[in-house]
């Protein structure tokens, strides 16, 4: 064996020092076996990408074969799901972490086995023309096809099926435990329901069958098929409209524009109730040009009546190092989104605020005042303005909201 | 010793090293503190830097010895390179500002490697040159007097690095901005540069003209800092380096947060969390009179105010913090407020004081400092001051809809230090999760409280019940762990968790870092000298030890930031001393330096007999006297070994270079594996090992 003598050593010492932490410095942030490095942290595109040989060995007890995927030759498959369309190989794992390729065949791991599970109040989501004051029995699987580095949910958005607490609940007992909970809905929510497609699916079959609304709060990152086959049982969705801006997609989120965009294009093709959700964060997302932009294409492809959230961003997972969003600049972007043409812009994430109430979009009077969750005034009657008869888009139900 | 710099051929280049440690040592201190302002500010940021400098420095040391076989070392090489290093800090300061929000996404954080990799790049030329320099001044005078003691170098160097770190602890931290620091601490090297230039007989105009624009780099350093630091969203309304790190202020519209050390604090917008920060506690209290808040929140003075309390203590550790808050309209003063300026736990271990509420707004328990206010001992003395039916409060990090493992180990341990002193203990979660605790009942309706109390919230009695409902709270307390370790003063076990939160947030570990550098540890050590070794263990020795003490004093005295100057000051200069009894006596080199590793071991003994018996007795005169003859052991045992191995160019860099990059380890391993994860006992107990094996091996080799 050739001895290295002092000077090679410490030559040695400075570049294998200076090496594996350059190599995973400047490219990814996930030093996990398969995430092939480059993927997640480099300055201009986050997106994530799959996980090279880090399937389990085997399917377990919550695998459910794809919904939609393709099979290649030498057994590879590719996921129809969502945009990232992965190409897996046997043994790898999607970019949502939730697919594997096990011999050929794409699964679903992470089906009946929901990490998170809540009864939440329905403005939480938010969704502020869906049934409100209702509870909604919301659940989460592990893994979500995007990387925002803003995630409020990634414990469980950022995770592997099997790799944090879950509980085991197949779709009937999810139904059960939702009317037990005298909730009115399902909402598939908190990390990204489009990585547990399957799952969500056969809820949302069954709820429909027993009465329950399905709620889907997304990033809308989905493929046409699968979105066509949701839209049958779906009654209501708030999906994110992250930024007007691909490159923001891809810097802050891992993912892109055009997709979501089509996705709001379909959820209004097939009549789908849903609302906008958009996080204003500061630097990135608080471009009036933009927000302005951003209004044309929604009344030019949409229409005016989705509601328009505008939620204040507060430091969160990796960016933690940027102020809220100031209050004035949600007010503005309510008062420049209405006076684009939208008729229904909120802002979020600011207790109290007049910008949370509803207003007649014909008559301008106060139809809904929310104080958090409560309603001090509700001048609706089914989905009547109370002042001036004009419908007001929404899902209402005929009932007494408690003032 | 205190004629080396009288001798006439060797003044130029001994004004220079001692200039250059003056350098050096404020340079350190300011990269160390700007790095924690642009990346995490925890102890394993603080460890990396250290580790870093330290590493390059000994390269930069061996990289000398072999660029003066292949040119023959001048003093006109060493005034150009003198030059670079009096406008390298500038430079490396505004690199390290500039080139974050290039390589990274702005406004976000980054993980272990990434920041590492950041460090190592954006420090290696100075500290390489740093490294470089020293032996290679030594080189220069070897070249007209071939005899020259390479102990006096390290000498000249001490000399330096004392008067740079009390320039820095004392003066320059107290009144100048980073880059007016650098300006100061690097005149005098100018100043010996261009002695040295006139001295190697280079041309007079030409020499002026380079020093003049190395200058003018420092200067225009000046012109340029406060932009360097504007915040692409708003504008910097204000900025402060305080004794105790950066504070901002970033306006943006009608909102001013605060930033401190990078991170967003709060705003003025801060509504909900001050809610939950004062009527969590204060809805539980029938009439709370008496009411002491550590730190603060944005906007609590307010939500307090509904109270009509007697007296409110506010302690805020830096008055430039406290003073900005209220200026800024971030708190607000009200009647009975009465602000104290002092380490919270020194506060109320000094104070008589008994409290209907103590409410604590701390950061994350990243670092030594903050630790403090998690353990054991602080929750009783909290106890010791309040009343029977009062309530301590705090928050720390909490989630949405997910409590991911590190989290759960780090809330279970804060649970079952405080329910040791308190029979009622309860947890409320959401974005942050509150820690109520109190010897009476505690009620988890807030809204109906405060509503009795006839007390108007916007956030709480609105958004409370849909937030916190009884599962999310019941799901929380099943979760704790009733086995999570109890976090001491001596055993920061949530600094440990600390740690493996911040790796699991980037999905990442620090084991492939760990690998590699055990194992070119082991190559280095199998391959070292005896006397490299024993330098070796001494440069660990002595870091960590200055780690500990810092620690120690820390826990018994809260966070004091003159005494910890001088403490560390006191680490400087007792290896002056040492150094120059070592070069003067000791003609049996070998039992000296086997007498002296005794006294480091039985030094060391007595620290842990100090820290199993003390109860908050030790004077800092104790601390300071131990400090100094620790540290002048250290120092005697450097020229010591170069006797013993022969002082020529070869030996200097071997013993110049085992003893940084013994220091390096000292510091990674004691403050970022030794003391989170077997605590402080153990972590004097490993120097003591290390130490024996240092023995041993002088005392039997041959």
């Amino acid at each position: 064996m050739k001895i290295i003598n002092r000077r090679q050593f410490l030559y040695c010492t400075a570049l294998i020092l200076s090496t594996p932490a350059s190599s995973r410095a400047f490219g990814s942030s996930d030093g996990k076996k398969g995430d092939i490095p480059g993927s997640d942290d480099n300055a201009g595109d986050i997106r994530g990408k799959i996980f090279k040989g880090d399937a389990p060995d085997k399917p377990w007890k919550w695998s459910h074969e794809g919904f939609l995927y393709t099979k290649l030759s030498d057994r590879k498959v590719v996921c129809g799901i969502c945009p990232h369309r992965c190409v897996l190989s046997p043994g790898d794992r999607s970019v949502c972490r939730s697919k594997i390729n096990y011999n050929g065949i794409l699964y679903s791991i992470s089906y009946g086995n929901p990490c998170s599970i809540n009864v939440d109040p329905i403005e939480k989501k938010p969704l502020f023309h869906f049934k409100p004051q209702t509870k909604s029995f919301s659940l989460a699987a592990a893994g979500c096809n995007f990387r925002c580095l803003n995630c409020q949910n990634w414990e469980i958005s950022q995770a592997k099926p099997g790799e944090i607490r879950q509980s085991e609940l197949f779709p009937e007992d999810v139904i059960k435990a939702a009317l037990k909970s005298g909730s009115e809905s399902i909402s598939c929510t908190y990390s990204e329901p489009i990585s547990y497609f399957e799952y969500m699916i056969d809820i949302a079959r069954l709820a429909k069958e027993k009465g329950l609304s399905n709620l889907w709060i997304s990033n809308g990152y989905i493929n046409k098929e699968p979105l066509i086959e949701l839209c049958r049982y779906m009654d209501g969705a708030n999906v994110n409209l992250k930024a007007f801006s691909d490159s923001i997609y891809r810097k802050l989120n891992g993912g892109r524009l055009e997709p979501v965009l089509n996705t709001f294009k379909m959820l209004n093709d097939k009549g789908v109730h849903f609302e906008m959700t958009n996080l204003v964060v500061p630097g990135y997302v608080d471009d009036p040009e933009m927000v302005k932009r951003m209004c044309g294409w929604i009344l030019a492809n949409l229409g005016p009546d989705h509601p328009l959230h505008f939620l204040r961003f507060f430091p969160q997972y990796k960016l933690d190092r940027l102020p809220p969003t100031p209050v004035s600049t949600l007010e503005n972007f309510r008062s420049l989104a209405i006076k684009e043409g939208i008729r229904y812009a909120y802002v979020g994430n600011v207790p109290n605020h007049e910008g949370m109430n509803t207003y007649c979009h014909n008559c301008k009077k106060l139809l809904i005042e929310r104080k958090g969750y409560l309603m001090p005034a509700y001048n609706l009657s089914g989905n009547k303005c109370n002042f001036c008869n004009t419908v007001i888009p929404g899902v209402w139900e005929n009932r007494k909201i408690k003032t | 010793m205190f004629n080396i710099l009288k001798r006439q051929s060797s003044s130029p280049i001994l004004l220079v090293v001692v200039a250059t440690g003056i350098s050096s040592v404020v340079t350190q201190l300011l990269t160390i503190r700007e790095f924690l302002a642009q990346f995490q500010g925890n102890e394993f940021v603080i460890a990396l830097i250290l580790f870093s400098w330290l590493i390059q420095g000994g390269i930069g040391t061996y990289l000398s010895q072999l660029f003066s076989k292949i040119i023959a070392p001048t003093s006109n090489m060493l005034a150009w390179l003198s030059l670079i290093i009096a406008g390298l800090p500038t430079f490396q300061i505004i690199l390290i500002r500039e080139l974050r929000d290039v390589l990274f996404i702005h406004g976000s954080s980054v993980g272990f490697y990434q920041t590492f990799a950041f460090i190592f790049l954006t420090t290696t030329p100075y500290a390489l040159l740093i490294g470089f320099v020293l032996p290679y001044s030594l080189f220069v005078l070897r070249t007209s007097s071939p005899n020259y003691p390479g102990s006096n170098i390290y000498m000249t160097d001490n000399l330096g690095d004392i008067a740079g770190g009390a320039l820095f602890s004392f003066f320059l931290v107290y009144f100048f901005s980073p880059l007016k620091s650098l300006l100061i601490s690097n005149l005098l090297l100018l100043a010996a540069t261009y002695y040295l230039f006139k001295y190697s007989g280079i041309r007079r105009a030409f020499s002026i003209l380079c020093t003049a624009l190395i200058m003018a780099v420092l200067v225009l350093g000046i012109v340029f800092e406060e932009k360097t630091l504007s915040p692409p969203e708003g504008r910097l309304a204000y900025y402060n380096e305080s004794k105790y790190g950066r504070i901002e202020i970033h306006q943006d519209r009608e909102q001013y947060t605060l930033i401190g050390d990078g991170i967003p604090i709060f705003s003025n917008q801060n509504t909900s969390i001050a809610e939950e920060t004062i009527h969590y506690p204060l809805s539980q209290l029938s009439d709370p009179r008496h009411i002491l808040v550590i730190s603060s929140e944005g906007n609590i003075m307010e939500e307090l105010e509904k109270y009509h309390p007697e007296s409110i203590d506010y302690v805020e550790l830096d008055p430039d913090l406290s003073d900005v808050l209220f200026r800024f309209g971030l708190i607000k003063k009200i009647r009975g407020l009465n602000v104290i300026n002092q380490d919270g736990r020194a506060y109320l271990a000094n104070s008589d004081k008994i409290y209907d509420a103590i409410i604590l707004n701390l950061p994350e328990p990243e670092t030594y400092q903050i630790n403090r206010l998690y353990t054991d001992s602080f929750y009783a003395i909290v106890k010791k001051h309040l009343s029977p039916a009062g309530i301590l409060s705090f928050s720390m990090e909490g989630y949405d809809n997910y409590l991911a493992e590190p989290q759960r180990q780090k809330i279970s341990s804060v649970y079952n230090t405080l329910s040791r002193h308190f029979k009622n203990v309860l947890l409320l979660p959401g974005q942050n999760i509150y820690f109520l605790a109190s010897q009476s009942s505690l009620k988890t309706d807030i809204p109906d409280s405060l509503n009795r109390k006839g007390i108007s919230t916007s956030y709480v009695s609105s958004y409370y019940y849909g937030n916190l409902t009884d599962d999310r709270i019941n799901q929380l307390k099943e979760l704790i762990d009733k086995f999570a370790p109890i976090n001491t003063d001596i055993y920061p076990q949530l600094m440990r968790i600390m740690f493996m939160q911040w790796f699991a947030k980037f999905s990442t570990s620090p084991f492939l870092f760990i690998i590699i550098l055990t194992a070119l540890s082991l190559i280095y050590l199998v391959r070292i000298t005896k006397e490299e070794f024993v330098l070796f263990s001494t440069g660990c020795m002595a870091m960590g030890t200055e780690i500990l003490i810092i620690f120690a004093f820390q826990i018994f005295y809260g966070y004091i930031y003159l005494k910890i100057g001088l403490i560390i000051t006191i680490f400087l200069a007792g290896l002056l001393p040492g150094a120059w009894i070592g070069s003067r006596y000791g003609s049996n080199k070998k039992t000296s330096l086997v007498i002296t590793d005794a006294i480091l071991i039985l030094l060391t003994g007595i620290l842990i007999m100090a820290f199993k018996q003390a109860d908050y007795e030790i004077p800092l005169s104790a601390f300071l006297l131990y400090g100094f003859i620790v540290s002048m052991t250290c120092g005697y045992q450097f020229p010591t070994a170069l006797k013993l191995i022969g002082d020529s160019n070869p030996a200097v860099t071997k013993l110049f270079s085992a003893d940084l990059i013994g220091a390096a380890a000292g510091t990674l391993l004691i403050s970022v594996a030794v003391i989170p994860y077997f605590g402080i006992i153990w972590a004097a107990a490993g120097l003591i090992g290390l130490k024996i094996i240092s023995l041993v091996i002088m005392a039997t080799k041959s």
